[in-house]
């Protein structure tokens, strides 16, 4: 109990000559380690009163300090660093300027006379015929067969597509010497390509690659219409779309409707020519026994799809069902 | 019959790795989800395998679907046979209507003329690939499911990738079954043969890539993208520069089909410094030499950017998908310089 006294005794003694000491330092200035009142504003819990508490205080104190010191140091580092760089980028400015007017007066040396700004340089002449290189080499490839020069002869390159979506390329590299010969192509194995080669390749070559190219776009563009046809009207489709590698016969089921009462067809489309994308026979055939009824329909279904393109074909037959019903 | 179907079922589970079991159940579709979900995958292959039989007996699972999911298993993993190519030939021009149908019919009643003890089942995928699963019986006993032949066809092609396995004595009706349903003449086996079906597609359809010449799309040249570490000079760039070129133009860009090996069967005369005389006749040396590699053609292609063989490669190495073989038989070259002959140089003796 003494002792407690005493401790007590003790810090009010200090934070008494604290006070004081602080009124000494002049009016109005915040003490710079505010003792009494630091004690309380920070809400620290400090293990006890008395010197040890004293001494805790004093120690977090000096840790802060020390934090905030470090923090200010690193600050400068980094603005000395800055600095320093703004220098280096400074002397690289101006080695770079240095060396732009010392070419600019060797041009004026050589050519005798400043380049009229209003012409065109000769860079970007170059840059503009190149672009229009690349726009003709572009236009080739579009038309559908380009070619390019190889060492031992010609490697063209036919880009097929259908009403107007670009698809598949595909190349013949050509031997010109001795004779005209396939060195190694791209092309499809079940596209006849030895057959069309072995008729026109030694005579007309451009008959060779019209021809081929006419397979190659037909056969894309029926595949194409089978991938619309699976892809947009497969919940109109029962069952799959029967097909096969060069895509000249498809066969397929769908069900019609006539009186409220519904009826399946079952379609056969072959493509007798290969260079042609619509089929040359369009084969309707119902339950026996229906026909009597659905001729009429069944004739104008195989008529729609011999004329038209295989997805838009069934589009129409599809929304001419629905407007019936 | 039914423990029969169910036994191997079950056997054919347990060839599936554990993680995919699943998988391959679904693409089956015998068993429902809800069944499916009744196994415990937890267990050992053994125990899953089990249950699946048990699934099976209990929802009478015939012939066709264990032949299907056996089709489904080697279409999944078709590289544990061995598959080789047969190229077919036909002299007529006249357009092929190619019917699955009527091919199915054809085949399955040619094979059934000369032998009615065979099970054959078809299965079609997007890529106008026909699976046809043969098994084959003798013709005083039942078809024996665990000796089966494959055979992968593509419609209107002339090429047919059979893996028999092991009753080679079938391999005739077989050969005659295909040319006959796929309106074909006559049938020979090309000297072609891999693991991996795929690539072996990919050789016969030209599907690889050739790096062929075009002004557009316009090609970037491709210039040797190395760490740029300052600190490391190239002495022999432009030889690296050379070597990068050339072995472009011999592989191209993309990867290469996947080969196992390549066979050379030498047919020439030994040449040695005359004053040795190491053969008293004056035979051919017959010589076999075999390329094995898990990837035959990759390895061929970083040979020269290894530095352990020159570049360009010989011809003999490079031709392997232009000439679709790997089969290769070499003979004297008839030339009117004695001693010229094709050489394939190696700085080191090395494995590929």
């Amino acid at each position: 109990m003494e002792e407690e006294h005493n401790s007590n005794e003790k810090e009010n003694a200090l934070c008494g000559r604290s006070l004081t000491a602080a009124s000494r330092d002049g009016g109005g200035r915040m003490p710079a380690a505010p003792l009494a009142q630091g004690k309380v504003e920070r809400g620290k819990v400090y293990s006890g009163d008395g010197v040890l508490g004293y001494l805790e205080m004093l120690e977090a104190q000096a840790h802060e300090l020390g934090l905030k010191q470090e923090e200010k140091e690193q600050q400068e580092k980094k603005l000395d660093r800055l600095k320093a760089r703004v220098q280096e980028l400074r002397a690289r400015r101006d080695e770079l300027r240095a060396k732009v007017e010392l070419q600019e007066k060797r041009l004026l040396d050589k050519e005798g006379v400043m380049a009229d700004p209003a012409q065109p340089s000769a860079q970007t002449v170059l840059e503009w015929k190149v672009k229009s290189l690349k726009a003709m080499l572009q236009v080739f490839y579009l038309t559908g067969i380009s070619g390019k020069l190889t060492k031992q002869g010609v490697c063209f390159c036919i880009s097929t597509a259908y009403e107007g979506t670009y698809l598949d390329s595909y190349y013949v590299d050509l031997l010109i010497k001795p004779l005209v010969k396939i060195q190694r192509h791209s092309v499809p194995v079940f596209i006849p390509l030895e057959q069309i080669a072995k008729k026109y390749l030694q005579t007309d070559i451009r008959r060779f690659l019209s021809v081929l190219s006419d397979h190659l776009n037909a056969y894309v563009g029926r595949r194409h219409q089978a991938d619309q046809l699976e892809e947009h009207f497969s919940d109109h489709i029962d069952g799959t779309l029967q097909r096969n590698s060069l895509c000249n016969l498809l066969v397929f089921n769908y069900t019609v409707s006539s009186n409220s009462k519904t009826f399946p067809f079952n379609v056969r489309l072959l493509y007798g020519d290969l260079c042609c994308s619509l089929p040359t026979e369009a084969i309707i055939s119902c339950t026996p026994g229906t026909l009597p009824l659905l001729a009429e329909m069944a004739a104008a279904h195989s008529n729609a799809f011999r004329h038209m393109a295989l997805h838009k074909a069934f589009d129409s037959l599809i929304n001419a069902k629905e407007s019936q019903n | 019959m039914d423990e029969v179907i169910v036994e191997y079922i079950r056997r054919t589970v347990l060839k599936i790795p554990r993680d995919e079991i699943m998988a391959v159940l679904q693409k089956w579709g015998f068993l429902s989800e809800a069944q499916l979900q009744t196994i415990n995958f937890r267990q050992t292959k053994e125990g899953i395998s089990h249950s699946v039989a048990q699934l099976c007996e209990e929802s009478s699972a015939d012939l066709k679907q264990a032949a299907l999911l056996d089709i489904i298993y080697n279409h999944i993993y078709p590289n544990k046979r061995v598959w080789s190519v047969y190229h077919m030939n036909k002299t007529g021009e006249e357009t092929d209507f190619f019917d699955f149908r009527d091919f199915k019919k054809k085949f399955r009643r040619q094979i059934q003329s000369a032998l009615i003890n065979v099970t054959i089942n078809f299965r079609e995928y997007e890529d106008n690939a026909i699976w046809i699963r043969i098994a084959w019986g003798t013709p005083y006993t039942k078809p024996n499911q665990y000796k089966t032949s494959y055979v992968v066809y593509h419609s209107q092609t002339p090429y047919v990738f059979i893996s028999a396995s092991v009753l080679r004595s079938n391999l005739p009706l077989l050969c005659q079954a295909m040319v006959v349903a796929s309106n074909y003449h006559d049938i020979h086996e090309m000297e072609l043969r891999s693991h991996c079906l795929n690539s072996l597609k990919d050789i016969v359809f030209k599907r690889y890539s050739q790096n062929f010449q075009t002004n557009y799309p316009l090609q970037e040249r491709n210039v040797l993208t190395e760490n740029v570490d300052l600190r490391i000079n190239d002495e022999n760039r432009s030889e690296k520069e050379r070597i990068y070129r050339l072995n472009q133009e011999s592989f191209g860009n993309g990867p290469q089909p996947k080969l196992d090996f390549a066979q050379y069967k030498l047919e020439t005369m030994f040449k040695s410094d005359p004053k040795w005389d190491v053969l008293e006749k004056k035979e051919p040396f017959r010589c076999l030499v075999k390329f094995s590699s898990p990837h035959l053609l990759e390895s061929l292609k970083s040979l020269a950017p290894a530095g352990l063989a020159d570049a360009p490669l010989s011809p003999l190495l490079t031709c392997i998908p232009q000439k679709a073989r790997n089969y290769f038989k070499i003979r004297e070259k008839k030339s009117l310089h004695p001693g010229s002959f094709m050489q394939i140089t190696f700085k080191d003796h090395c494995r590929v």
